[in-house]
């Protein structure tokens, strides 16, 4: 796989397997703005890509029963201060299948980069996917990212989703994903997001859909604002007339830090079954003050200190 | 002897309720010495602890406090902990991520995993058990009290200042608690302020003082000032099968 130094130092500040990352025979696609730069696909496994006028887009497809040892890879990045990328992939798992997918999508010198991402996600009967998707923005403030994901979770099918900004700036970031679940299915959607300056905002929207019998879902934020911008979360659950027994929870904890930064959650909980059930717990404010308090008794500074308590929140 | 601690004339505020809670305390402490804190509840013991720690949430309005000999009255929470002072609190705080062994990391940077073990150890926390495990919720009152006494030997302080270690234990465990801190003071030569409401303790402890609200009214061998706690608070039953 043959990937960009750039690229490559920004998945290091992630402690990402670099050496993995470039190995021959790991399944992946890095595509660079509008440019393919390498893909490798292994058996059972579909990868293709196509570059059209606004932009690249990809199907991924794990055939019937297959389930793909090794992690695939997908990188996107735009690497000079300036750009567009336009990334829409379709992945489906088909039946009896499972994989594990790992984006990584770096802007690391942003100054004004758009990056836009519109993912179909279909998992058919009884498949399994882990998607991971890990975002550098550099340290400019200067990127303006838009994602949004349709997942669709067929029957005693499983999809476990992680979006992870918590090194750098953010800029301004907007997560749209709308999860539908079927029979028996299950979805765990975790967002672990860290803003930094005023410049930062962040707006994340998750609905998840219980529309079988028996499906459960888990809904996590994990934010902290620092120094004056703004996290925006809705997290809605809602349960359909034939979701009997559904089972959903939102668990959302924000740390809000320094003068003007401002944490806003939502949780909507609507169900139409009267034998399902959608819990929520929330914690937002300032840092535990009693946690504080003992690490400095360790030693450890006023920031010190908040970093330690941050750094335990969002791994 | 030589003394670690004087504490002179120190009248402490809540910084947030103004309200005076600690007024002209003044006390000393020798050094590898254990000195026990009696009092009721609400006399002001746990200030006296934050007080002495530096805890930001009070504010020392007059008086002292020497420790080695330096002036270290308005010296920061963290430049104390740095000279060597340590305080294991009441009710300690749980850390959901954090696994054990960062946690006794964090005041000794440079502690190694094998002195992590025997620091658990003489706790009578199982390293194999603890060193992996989170300070959450999951762990009892007690084991999360013992990691708490863990995390302040691992810093090897000069001076521990340990806040009612023994509530919320049961009879048997406290009583190990106490052959616990005999081990300690004996292999980490600190000395330790101690503070609690046990009479049991007197057999370890050097010195004591009674606090009583906001001042310390009586000091010097545990079993006087412990009658004089018994006669104010009317504790018949703790002081029942007291032996002169």
């Amino acid at each position: 796989m043959k990937i960009p130094e750039e690229l490559l130092k920004s998945a290091k500040k992630y402690h990402y397997d670099t050496f993995l990352m470039q190995g021959v025979e790991i399944p992946h696609l890095c595509v660079e703005k509008s440019k393919i730069l390498s893909s490798f696909c292994c058996p059972g496994l579909e990868i293709s890509a196509k570059k059209y006028s606004q932009g690249v887009k990809i199907k991924i497809v794990v055939k019937k029963g297959v389930k793909i040892e090794k992690p695939v890879f997908l990188c996107f990045g735009v690497l000079g201060k300036n750009g567009k990328q336009i990334i829409l992939p379709e992945i489906t798992l088909e039946e009896n299948s499972e994989a594990k997918i790992l984006s990584f999508c770096t802007f690391p010198k942003a100054r004004k980069v758009f990056h836009k991402m519109e993912a179909k996600i279909k998992l058919k009967k009884k498949t399994r996917l882990i998607y991971k998707e890990i975002h550098y923005h550099g340290d400019k403030f200067g990127t303006k990212i838009e994602t949004d994901f349709k997942i669709f979770v067929g029957q005693e099918s499983g999809f476990e989703s992680k979006f992870v900004l918590d090194k750098g700036s953010v800029g301004k970031l907007k997560v749209n994903l709308r999860a539908q679940l079927e029979k028996e299915s299950f979805c765990k959607v975790l967002n672990k997001v860290i803003g930094r300056g005023k410049k930062d905002e962040i707006e994340i929207y998750d609905k998840i859909l219980l529309n079988g019998e028996s499906s459960s879902s888990l809904n996590k934020l994990r934010g902290v604002m620092i120094n004056g911008g703004r996290i925006f979360f809705k997290g809605e659950t809602e349960v359909t007339k034939k979701a009997k027994n559904a089972r959903g929870h939102i668990d959302c904890q924000e740390i809000v830090v320094g003068e003007n930064s401002m944490v806003q959650s939502t949780p909507i909980i609507i169900v139409k079954n009267p034998e399902a059930r959608v819990t929520h717990e929330a914690s937002i404010g300032k840092i535990n003050q009693k946690e504080l308090e003992t690490l400095m008794s360790r030693g450890l500074s006023e920031k010190e200190a908040i970093d330690f308590v941050i750094k335990g929140m969002i791994e | 002897m030589k003394k670690i601690l004087e504490v002179k004339n120190l009248s402490v505020e809540s910084r947030e309720s103004k309200k005076k809670i600690l007024e002209n305390i003044s006390f000393e402490v020798d050094e590898n010495s254990i000195y026990a804190l009696v009092g009721p509840n609400g006399a002001g013991k746990s200030t006296l602890a934050y007080a002495l720690m530096g805890a930001p949430r009070f504010r020392i309005i007059a008086g002292k406090i020497i420790f080695e000999n330096k002036d270290i009255t308005k010296t920061s929470i963290e430049k104390r902990a740095k000279m060597g002072i340590a305080l294991a609190f009441q009710e300690p705080a749980y850390f959901e991520n954090i696994r054990v062994k960062d946690f006794l990391k964090v005041g000794n940077k440079d502690i190694s995993e094998k002195e992590i073990e025997k620091t658990l150890s003489l706790v009578g926390l199982d390293p194999k058990v603890f060193l992996n495990r989170k300070v959450n919720r999951q762990l009892s009152g007690g084991e999360r009290k013992r990691i708490e006494f863990a995390s302040i030997i691992a810093m090897k302080p000069k001076l521990m200042i340990l806040d009612e270690p023994d509530s919320g234990l049961d009879i048997i465990i406290y009583r190990e608690f106490y052959n616990i801190l005999e081990n300690i003071k004996r292999e980490t030569k600190s000395s330790i302020i101690l503070i609690t409401h046990r009479e049991e303790i007197g057999a370890i402890c050097d010195k004591a003082g009674l606090l009583y609200k906001g001042k310390i009214i009586d000091e010097g061998d545990f079993r006087k000032v412990i009658r004089e706690y018994c006669q104010i608070v009317n504790r018949k039953k703790i002081c029942k099968g007291f032996k002169e």
